[in-house]
């Protein structure tokens, strides 16, 4: 066969450039999974407990950014231009909980290094405030835990693992207790590389101070309760 | 015919090459979607990836920041430009660009670069209209809510998607006419192959053509599995350039790679045989869907009063998203060009080769709507509620 010499001469080279274009197509494939945030959130938690010590839920204080508060509250109608009350914005609120149960609320629970699965009810006590200053919307919500116990550690998770939302603890009392047993001590553990975290009213400051912003292995905030 | 031995497992290799290939792609796209899957563990990022996950951040914030102080002073207005500029570049090798589609597109087909890249800028412009459409629409002139707005877009997204799945199995369909028109030509007809692969070696086939190039998607038409030979005849006859051109439904055209001997294209060149509406259905698949953070970032400057400003952002932000996806095309078109030649040099088996990898895009395309409409493939979120 005439054809052979050559295809035994050509083959090598010709072969890693088809593996080079499919492994670069592969890479292409692989990295479009990753979306980068368009949400910043930045979250004051408060754990709430029972008089006989059990850990009863966790309430939400979440304040949006700007950029997103004022996408949220397109349309809305409002009595006075530039602000809205409780009381109008009562809808988008509920609208807000309803839609973050798709979400799992984005908080994960584990009770003495056990994950829990669906661990909380549906959210009670929701509304939103809308910051008139720095024009951001406040949602406030809390997630009651189906069976509060007494517990010696529990861990609470918040991110998105779509990373569509940026979540990040607030800088002044990012988590309190309430009505918390006296030998119980919380921590809050930043996401490792906290450079996507913004606080709300200062996303442009993040960028004039970037210098590494954003390549971490984890973008999770750990809440770590420990009552022993 | 010891020829015959040896082209049997000489064939064997070539389908167990395929399949790996097919292999790798499929566990790449699997990759692609895992993470979203899994859903209870933060994604890890790094990397390329991760710097340009950065990036994207970075602009986006800077975008924000931008409108922020054009509201107050308009020579911000230029560096909004700039910045979305950047933000499209970076943003477009996200999710929700087309990337995966419109290469995979270019892959099944035979295009030029030339109209990959003019397919990549026309879906992005696209992609620019639907979101000024929709704010502009809904938000300026009936005063919608960010969850009608997002519903609309849900109901849009749906659409894209149903539409990528027929653009999929019509390339199915077609391809796979091909891929197994060519494997069973080659079953059944060996030993005339090599004769015919003689006549294909001349320049009449133009640039790095195996002959299984050639074969034709009729779709009524048993001739289809043969009419490379009975094409050789219309060939000989053809030197303008679309070689093969006859009037059969079919989507092969003249490739050239991005350097080299390409020469200055005509404009009806550009179009391809079977015009411009070709390559319509994939920009429609692909543009129809808006991208979340144009439509954001079109609201935020609304709110600041800013709405034109935000209008000619997203359409510099579209400029920059051509331009990655434009680049990818461009990278995809080679990869198949070089394939091509591969399959020229060894003889008809590589042919089956190649219509084995258009089947298996075609099958990717396919794979990609029935993934992003049943939901298993995010793209690219619209809102939170």
């Amino acid at each position: 066969m005439r054809a052979t010499p050559a295809m035994h001469h050509l083959r090598p080279r010709y072969w890693i450039g088809i593996l080079i274009s499919l492994l670069a197509y592969t890479g292409v494939l692989t990295g479009a999974a990753a979306a980068h945030p368009h949400v910043w959130v930045t979250m004051q938690t408060e754990l709430l407990f029972a008089t006989d010590g059990a850990v009863t839920g966790v309430r939400h204080n979440w304040t949006f950014d700007d950029m997103y508060s004022a996408f949220a509250t397109t349309g809305l109608a409002a009595k006075t231009k530039g602000q809205f009350t409780r009381e109008e914005l009562q809808p988008l609120a509920k609208v807000n909980v309803e839609s973050l149960r798709d979400y799992a609320f984005f908080t994960y629970a584990r009770i003495n290094g056990k994950r829990q699965k669906d661990a909380f009810n549906d959210p009670v006590d929701y509304w939103l405030d809308y910051d008139r200053k720095s024009k951001v919307l406040i949602l406030h919500f809390t997630l009651p835990f189906k069976n509060p116990l007494p517990v010696k550690q529990l861990l609470i998770e918040v991110y998105d693992p779509e990373f569509f939302v940026d979540f990040g603890p607030a800088e002044k009392n990012p988590v309190r207790l309430v009505d918390a047993p006296p030998q119980c001590t919380v921590t809050v553990e930043k996401p490792p590389d906290e450079n996507f975290v913004v606080s709300s009213q200062s996303l442009s400051q993040l960028f004039t101070s970037e210098a590494n912003v954003g390549i971490g292995t984890s973008f999770s905030n750990k809440i770590l309760l420990k009552c022993p | 015919m010891p020829v015959t031995v040896r082209d049997d497992n000489r064939h064997r290799r070539w389908a167990l090459l395929a399949i790996l290939i097919l292999a790798v792609m499929v566990i790449g796209t699997h990759s692609a979607w895992a993470q979203f899957g899994s859903g209870m563990r933060p994604p890890a990022v790094g990397g390329v990836a991760g710097w340009v996950l950065a990036k994207q951040a970075a602009f986006y914030i800077e975008l924000a920041a931008m409108i922020r102080s054009a509201k107050v002073d308009g020579s911000a207005l230029w560096g909004l430009m700039g910045v979305s500029f950047l933000y499209g570049i970076f943003h477009a090798a996200g999710p929700g660009h087309g990337k995966a589609v419109i290469s995979s597109y270019l892959l099944a087909n035979d295009e030029t670069w030339r109209r990959g890249v003019t397919l990549s800028f026309a879906s992005a412009v696209m992609q620019s209209l639907t979101a000024i459409s929709i704010v502009g629409i809904a938000a300026v002139l009936l005063g919608a809510t960010a969850k009608l707005m997002g519903d609309t877009v849900k109901v849009i997204e749906i659409v894209s998607y149903a539409l990528i799945v027929l653009l999929g199995a019509r390339l199915l369909w077609v391809k796979g006419y091909g891929f197994f028109g060519a494997l069973n030509k080659l079953r059944t007809d060996s030993a005339s192959h090599a004769v015919g692969l003689e006549t294909h070696g001349d320049a009449n086939c133009g640039h790095a053509h195996g002959d299984t190039n050639c074969v034709h998607h009729s779709h009524n038409n048993a001739r289809g599995f043969r009419c490379d030979q009975v094409h050789d005849a219309d060939r000989m006859s053809q030197h303008d350039g679309h070689y093969c051109h006859d009037n059969h439904h079919h989507d092969e055209e003249l490739d050239v790679l991005p350097w080299g001997h390409a020469h200055s294209p005509e404009p009806d060149e550009l179009a391809g045989p079977g015009g411009w509406h070709r390559g319509l259905s994939a920009v429609v698949a692909v543009g129809l869907r808006p991208c979340s953070g144009a439509i954001i970032v079109l609201v935020f400057a609304l709110a600041q009063g800013l709405f034109w400003a935000g209008m000619a952002s997203t359409f510099v932000m579209g400029l920059g998203t051509a331009i990655t996806v434009g680049t990818i095309a461009t990278l995809t078109v080679s990869a198949k060009t070089l394939a091509k030649r591969v399959a020229h040099r060894s003889t008809g088996y590589g042919g089956v080769l190649l219509r084995g990898v258009e089947f298996g895009a075609a099958g990717l395309v396919f794979a990609f709507g029935i993934l992003l409409l049943t939901g298993y493939m995010a793209s690219e979120r619209m809102g939170l509620f």
